[in-house]
């Protein structure tokens, strides 16, 4: 057993790089991104700031970008390197490059912090740097590159810093967005994500597991028959449109004022008292927490109910009524416990779709979660998180799984995986 | 009566089940009826149109509506000109598209031998405010000087909702059906490999299905639609990018269980080739799951692309799509008919797939339970 997960485990390594193989190359393939979106927003700006000046020395109207600055910026967003390289800095396999100055050769440059480097060039064509005070030999800290700019053969020397950070190291950079650490930026949405993702979660499960028995139990009555049919109705709907009807029903748009339009929190709330605090959060969720109920709301419940009714027909039930057995105690104790393993097997598959699903009910319902940050991301081209996002979707679909088999090796002691 | 049940006995299985499908009354009436629907859709340019069906102008006839039924297939629309101007008919002042609800009334003012005949319902799914006549936001029922009245008002461009409604089921409908079979394509020889070869390559391959449900597919699609104008095609493909899987799931598991069977290994002992025993003998044992799970590939492939629509990711507009509806419903919550109509649509039409696939498992896959009390 302990084999098998160590093995699953394994398989998850190759999955995972896969996986973030073709999602960074799609995505830095793809044109129009961050660097592209700086250079337009430079020509744009430059156009409309200098005018005149400029004017001449383009002909159609948008103005030049001196090629230094084109590399420097390219640089800056680590587009001077082919994919496989950014691909293996980012994963914290190959040197990342900080602290970037340019230099004269044998010239003083102030690098921060009072320090002074000189970079002179060997007879063999390599560079050595100095610091300017104390004369020591700096080449293992600073790295020298003499790099062309552009066609025209102009060349830049730089000195610059390498370490080796990425993901593997815990970087996952900084966002170009917003400008802050990516951890930190989904650091403070995930509370917000998670605040209805668990209520709906386990008010799901709730909900599902005690409707199944009953429906089970009940099998052919009126009342399954009623529940089958809200059953098949919410399968036909999906959970984000029906938040949408919800808001237009009981959003005050047109028709009753109950809930509010969205958000998470009315504009008054610093003001208000604990307890009111609590209330309001509340009268926010009731419209979110319904859409995401709804969306597992049907698989769950009749798993259970065919789960349920699968075991009660078995022979172990059978031979409990015939000893005498209560019935409450056979339903409960006996046919119970083997019915809720499919149940319990699925958390991990339903811990998938609370991440996905909340991307549509955030943005229906204009909450600023997880889901809404990374759709964000990816209309603004936000790399880094982008990518943050791709690690955290492939953990938690690969983890989902080892999960589910995990709980069930764990609840039901026949289950033997090889 | 010895003969009745001797024809009950010769029955293939096939006839048995479609007789069971047959007696479970809701699935098989939303088959009739959503199958009625599609085959109209077909016919959507001579039933839902703002061009007229007949025009009889100084003589001379022509049919616009019919024109546009013709160019509404693919690959023939090349070869059609829907385009008929105003001036050619009378209408002057308008060297564009002739507007023929307005040249109805003028004829009749006129009291000329000249006549118009509209569709059944005299609204376009894609004319906008830009024509004469049309405003934004008319409610539901209400109508503009001297014409029919508009069923489900409109929205925010002046375009019929109705209409945009009608048409919105064509495309869902025909794009779920294309995905799905394009799933089937892809995941059944897959699966059926899968299963049926096992050893290194159900290893290897299983490793690379698990790569691929991984990838986080829709952020891909977004990326790649947001610089690749979309097309219907292109959209079907990059949904059935990862839509087979499910399929390859049931079918590995399927031949995985046939290939043990003796009729399997008869087959290998007489030397039939391993592609004729995958296809001809184990595949049509291996049908009941992937033929139960259609209609609920369907729902998926429709619901996925009124998600993308949504999001503003789908069918490039003015394409007529319930994802879009919905999404100018959302950013006008109190014009509560964009957000209902296509909701009615979406939801009515789900739900009767969905009654056909619980008609089809009940048929093809029968559970009995039996219960003590």
């Amino acid at each position: 057993m302990l084999q098998y997960f160590i093995r699953r485990l394994l398989f998850a390594v190759p999955t995972f790089f896969g996986c973030t193989i073709i999602v960074f190359f799609i995505v830095n393939l793809a044109p129009g991104g961050p660097y592209e979106q700086q250079v337009q927003a430079l020509k744009a700006g430059s156009g409309f700031g200098i005018g005149s000046e400029s004017s001449a020395a383009s002909k159609d109207g948008a103005a030049t970008i001196p090629p230094t600055a084109l590399a420097e910026l390219k640089r800056y967003y680590g587009f001077d390197k082919p994919v496989y390289v950014r691909y293996l800095i980012w994963l914290g396999l190959w040197p990342r490059e900080t602290d970037s100055y340019n230099v004269k050769l044998g010239e003083p440059r102030n690098v921060g912090q009072g320090q002074y480097v000189i970079v002179e060039r060997n007879a063999n064509g390599s560079y050595s740097i100095i610091d300017k005070d104390s004369k020591q030999s700096l080449t293992g800290v600073w790295t020298a590159e003499n790099s062309v700019l552009d066609s025209t053969g102009i060349t830049q020397l730089r000195v610059f810093k390498t370490e080796y950070a990425g993901i593997l190291t815990g970087h996952f950079g900084n966002s170009y967005e917003y400008r802050e650490p990516v951890i930190d930026l989904i650091a403070s949405r995930i509370p917000i994500s998670l605040q209805f993702g668990v209520i709906g979660l386990v008010l799901s499960y709730v909900i599902c597991v005690y409707l199944g028995i009953q429906k089970a139990l009940r099998h052919g009555s009126t009342f399954d028959l009623i529940s089958s049919s809200s059953i098949l109705i919410s399968y036909s709907i999906p959970g984000w449109a029906l938040g949408l009807l919800l808001l237009v029903l009981l959003g005050g748009g047109s028709f009753f004022d109950v809930f509010p339009l969205g958000g998470l929190q009315s504009r008054e709330y610093e003001t208000l008292s604990l307890g009111e605090k609590i209330l309001d959060r509340a009268h926010h969720f009731v419209l979110p927490v319904i859409a995401s109920t709804i969306q597992s709301f049907a698989t769950l419940t009749l798993l259970m109910k065919n789960s349920l009714l699968e075991n009660l027909s078995q022979d172990y039930i059978r031979t409990a009524f015939a000893k005498g057995l209560k019935e409450k105690r056979i339903i409960w104790l006996h046919a119970m416990r083997n019915s809720v393993i499919p149940i319990a097997a699925n958390i991990g598959h339903i811990i998938g779709i609370a991440f996905v699903g909340s991307f549509f009910i955030e943005t229906t319902f204009n909450i600023e979660g997880i889901g809404k940050l990374s759709y964000y991301a990816i209309l603004s081209r936000d790399y880094t998180v982008v990518f943050a996002f791709t690690v955290i979707g492939v953990m938690v679909n690969l983890f989902g799984a080892i999960i589910s088999d995990f709980v069930l090796a764990m609840i039901d002691p026949r289950i033997r995986f090889r | 009566m010895s003969q009745t049940s001797q024809k009950s006995g010769s029955q293939s299985i096939g006839q048995r089940r479609w007789k069971k499908f047959k007696t479970i009354k809701r699935g098989y009436y939303s088959l009739i009826l959503l199958t009625i629907l599609y085959g109209l859709s077909f016919l959507l340019p001579i039933l839902v149109n703002d061009k007229a069906l007949i025009v009889r102008y100084n003589g001379q006839y022509s049919f616009p509506a019919f024109t546009s039924l013709v160019a509404s297939f693919p690959l023939v629309d090349q070869f059609v000109s829907v385009f008929q101007s105003g001036e050619s008919l009378g209408q002057t002042g308008n060297p564009g598209q002739a507007r023929y609800r307005d040249l109805q009334q003028q004829y009749e003012q006129e009291n000329s031998d000249n006549f118009v005949v509209m569709p059944l319902y005299p609204y376009g799914p894609i004319e906008d405010i830009t024509t004469d006549g049309n405003t934004a936001f008319m409610e539901p029922w209400s109508a503009s000087d001297g014409e029919g009245s508009r069923i489900m008002g409109t929205d925010e461009n002046g375009r019929d909702v109705f209409a945009r409604m009608a048409y919105g089921f064509k495309v869902s409908i025909s794009f779920a059906l294309i995905l799905v079979f394009l799933e089937y394509l892809i995941g059944i020889p897959i699966g059926g490999l899968l299963g049926f070869k096992s050893g290194w390559y159900d290893l290897i391959g299983q490793r690379f299905i698990e790569m691929w449900s991984t990838l986080p597919i829709l952020f891909l699609i977004i990326i790649v639609v947001s610089f690749i104008q979309p097309s219907f095609i292109l959209l079907v493909l990059l949904l059935a990018l990862t839509a087979w899987i499910p399929i390859t799931t049931y079918i590995r598991a399927e031949f995985y269980r046939e290939k043990s069977k003796d009729y399997v290994a008869a087959a290998i002992s007489i030397g039939v080739p391993t592609w004729k025993i995958m296809f001809k003998h184990i595949l049509p044992n291996s049908l009941v799951p992937i033929i139960t799970n259609f209609p609920f590939a369907v729902v998926a492939g429709i619901t996925s692309l009124v998600a993308l629509d949504f999001l503003g990711f789908g069918l490039p507009p003015p394409t007529p799509s319930w994802g879009q509806m919905l999404s100018s419903g959302l950013q006008n919550l109190t014009k509560w008919w964009l957000v209902f109509s296509p909701m009615f649509a979406l939801f009515a039409t789900l739900i009767m797939i969905v009654f056909i696939g619980e008609a089809i498992r009940e048929a093809f896959d029968p559970k009995t339970f039996s219960r003590l009390r």
